[in-house]
């Protein structure tokens, strides 16, 4: 499958990496921070800090606010409107409750007020949500009521919820991109600056076998690195790769040729090493944002959506959430698989086609 | 060779172009070592470089060994060494380990150590390139160009840049190999390497050969006066015999 000199010249590249010490130790140092910043921010939501102002001197206020200052997910302070409200200006509050003097359970529906500063508060709808239902069982208790009913959510997918599981994959995807495009792109052209590629023109090898040979030593770079990350993840972050680990790799290596091939051409578009870098830049950064790393491309602006989901950085994050998240397999035909396989064909091509051996940037 | 033509954009007026080799043709003999004479810019390098199909043949045709170059640009690479003028490697690799790997792109399982003796660098096997000094670098370099046991042999600029030890050590090298039956062809400023290594020489300048023939018959012919005879040596006769032949690298 393989010839002798891409074998080897692949285990020489392999010798190479290795033995660079400094750049083994940086490639870690990202998956590493990455795992960190999400095992220390992780855990329960933290509670709403409350305001709470007593102006009813009934017993039925009274134990409102009892209640009100035993829910779990308030943290509540008692005090006086004013002073209440300058701490909710400074920040220090996210919400005042006021109970009003005239608050009883009989008669009309009491009227509380809740204070807030939408400007601070950016998910001040979602507060007013876990508010109005913290609000609601504190009242069903006071009057004594049962509720109705209970609302029991079954999942039928059973599949992750919290944001890092929907994260993980595009994060893969994107470490993924840069490792390849540095691992080719800037080589590439560091090797042509220094006239190595040249050196290695005059020998009977063909673009094709120097490629094949990039292309195998750091899929394996690659892969070691990216299951450092995963493998930190599935422990310490109790990530559940849905569709299992074989389709997920296939998955991984797929894209890591996609992303080397583009490495390569990118390598032979920029003719200095100065210039590679706002190359890559340009290519790697409008993919970050459009290609739903962070957020589903769904969410986006209707007209974008077509060119977000065409990108390659794209078909590979929405191939690896399709595996790790919703367990899919990686011979499920869809289109995100025939465009992981379109974008490996064309990568290669233009990788192949614009190869530069000789021009030495002078 | 017949009729090269390399062109190239006028440096002044890209939209014109002007032929930085324009219509040479010469035929090199087997086992004989050529050598390729010229200022700057005459296109000696760029000859070279069509020669060892690293630049394509605009016009013209060359055949090495009854192989046309820009038909079988593959062929002819297994068959020829080359060195060129500035030589850089991959990184954190010995002599050894980049020997073994040229050979792997010749599809050739190599002796390097072998190769090393060869060119005098065995001691430093385990050395990396860029811990060589220059000599030692264009001995390396022609270890390099020599891991496929080619018929034709080019050399741009050997010398260049190496004190007078390092330099004669080299020509001794390129007999050596010459006589054990390789063809080489080689660029030269030093006029006195011209002479003493090159069976015929070839004068180039501005793309077109103004002379070519023995380096006896050229004298003969543009420079018959006879110099007077020497009462003494030049001044690298001075330098050698206070320093020593000894290689110094």
């Amino acid at each position: 499958m393989f010839s002798s000199a891409q074998l080897h010249l692949a285990k020489v590249f392999l010798k190479i990496f290795f033995r660079n010490r400094q750049s083994i130790f940086f490639s870690m140092l990202f998956p590493l921070i990455f795992t960190g910043v999400f095992f220390f921010s992780g855990g329960a939501a933290d509670p709403i800090k409350l305001g709470l102002v007593n102006l009813s001197q009934s017993s039925i206020a009274n134990s409102f606010s009892e209640l009100v200052i035993a829910e779990p997910s308030f943290k509540v302070t008692k005090g006086s409107l004013s002073i209440l409200r300058e701490e909710l200006i400074n920040g220090d509050q996210t919400a005042i409750i006021v109970v009003p003097e005239n608050f009883s359970v009989t008669g009309d529906a009491g009227e509380l007020n809740l204070i807030l500063d939408a400007s601070q508060v950016r998910q001040a709808s979602s507060i007013e949500e876990t508010l109005k239902n913290s609000l609601l069982s504190i009242e069903r208790e006071v009057r004594g009521i049962k509720p109705m009913f209970n609302l029991v959510v079954e999942d039928v997918q059973a599949r992750p919820q919290r944001y890092v599981d929907f994260l993980l994959p595009g994060i893969l995807a994107y470490m993924l991109m840069n490792l390849c495009i540095a691992g080719s792109g800037f080589n590439i052209v560091e090797y042509r600056r220094r006239g190595i590629l040249k050196r290695l023109f005059v020998t009977p090898i063909q673009p094709k076998d120097f490629i094949v040979a990039i292309i195998l030593s750091r899929m394996v770079i690659v892969l070691t690195q990216i299951s450092v990350m995963l493998g930190l993840a599935i422990i310490i972050l109790d990530i559940n790769i849905v569709g299992g680990l074989p389709s997920l790799y296939g998955m991984i290596i797929f894209g890591t040729f996609i992303f080397l091939c583009i490495g390569f051409f990118l390598g032979s578009l920029a003719k200095t090493q100065e210039a590679i870098q706002p190359i890559v830049a340009l290519t790697s950064f409008p993919q970050l944002i459009l290609s739903g790393v962070f957020f589903p491309i769904s969410s986006m602006t209707e007209w974008l959506q077509p060119v977000a989901h065409s990108l390659p950085l794209s078909v590979v994050v929405s191939g690896l959430r399709g595996i790790a998240n919703d367990g899919m397999s990686l011979l499920s035909i869809n289109y995100t698989t025939m465009g992981v396989v379109i974008w490996m064909m064309i990568s290669f091509f233009v990788a192949i086609k614009y190869f530069v051996w000789k021009e030495v940037a002078n | 060779m017949q009729n090269l033509v390399k062109s190239y954009p006028h440096p002044e007026n890209p939209k014109q172009l002007f032929n930085a080799v324009d219509g040479i043709s010469f035929n090199i003999k087997a086992e004989e070592i050529y050598g390729l004479l010229g200022p700057n810019g005459a296109g000696k390098t760029s000859t070279l470089e069509m020669l060892e199909g690293m630049n394509d043949i605009d016009a013209g045709s060359a055949t090495i060994a009854g192989l046309d170059v820009s038909k079988n640009s593959y062929e002819v690479k297994k068959i020829i060494g080359v060195q060129l003028q500035a030589n850089e490697y991959f990184d954190r690799l010995n002599l050894l380990e980049l020997l073994v790997l040229f050979g792997k792109l010749y599809m050739q399982d190599i002796d390097p150590l072998k190769l090393l003796k060869g060119v005098n660098l065995e001691d430093k096997a385990n050395a990396k390139p860029e811990e060589l000094s220059g000599g030692q670098k264009q001995r390396f370099s022609i270890a390099c160009a020599l891991v496929n046991d080619p018929k034709v042999l080019f050399l741009d600029e050997p010398t260049t840049g190496l004190d007078p030890q390092a330099k004669r050590n080299l020509w001794q090298l390129i007999k050596e190999l010459n006589s054990g039956g390789m063809t080489i062809v080689l660029t030269t400023h030093n006029m006195e390497e011209a002479e003493y290594l090159c069976n015929r020489i070839a004068i180039m300048d501005e793309g077109r050969i103004i002379a070519e023939d023995t380096p006896e018959n050229l004298i003969l012919k543009y420079a018959p006066e006879p110099p007077q005879a020497a009462l003494h040596g030049n001044i690298e006769d001075v330098f050698l015999a206070l320093t020593g032949h000894e290689l110094r690298d």
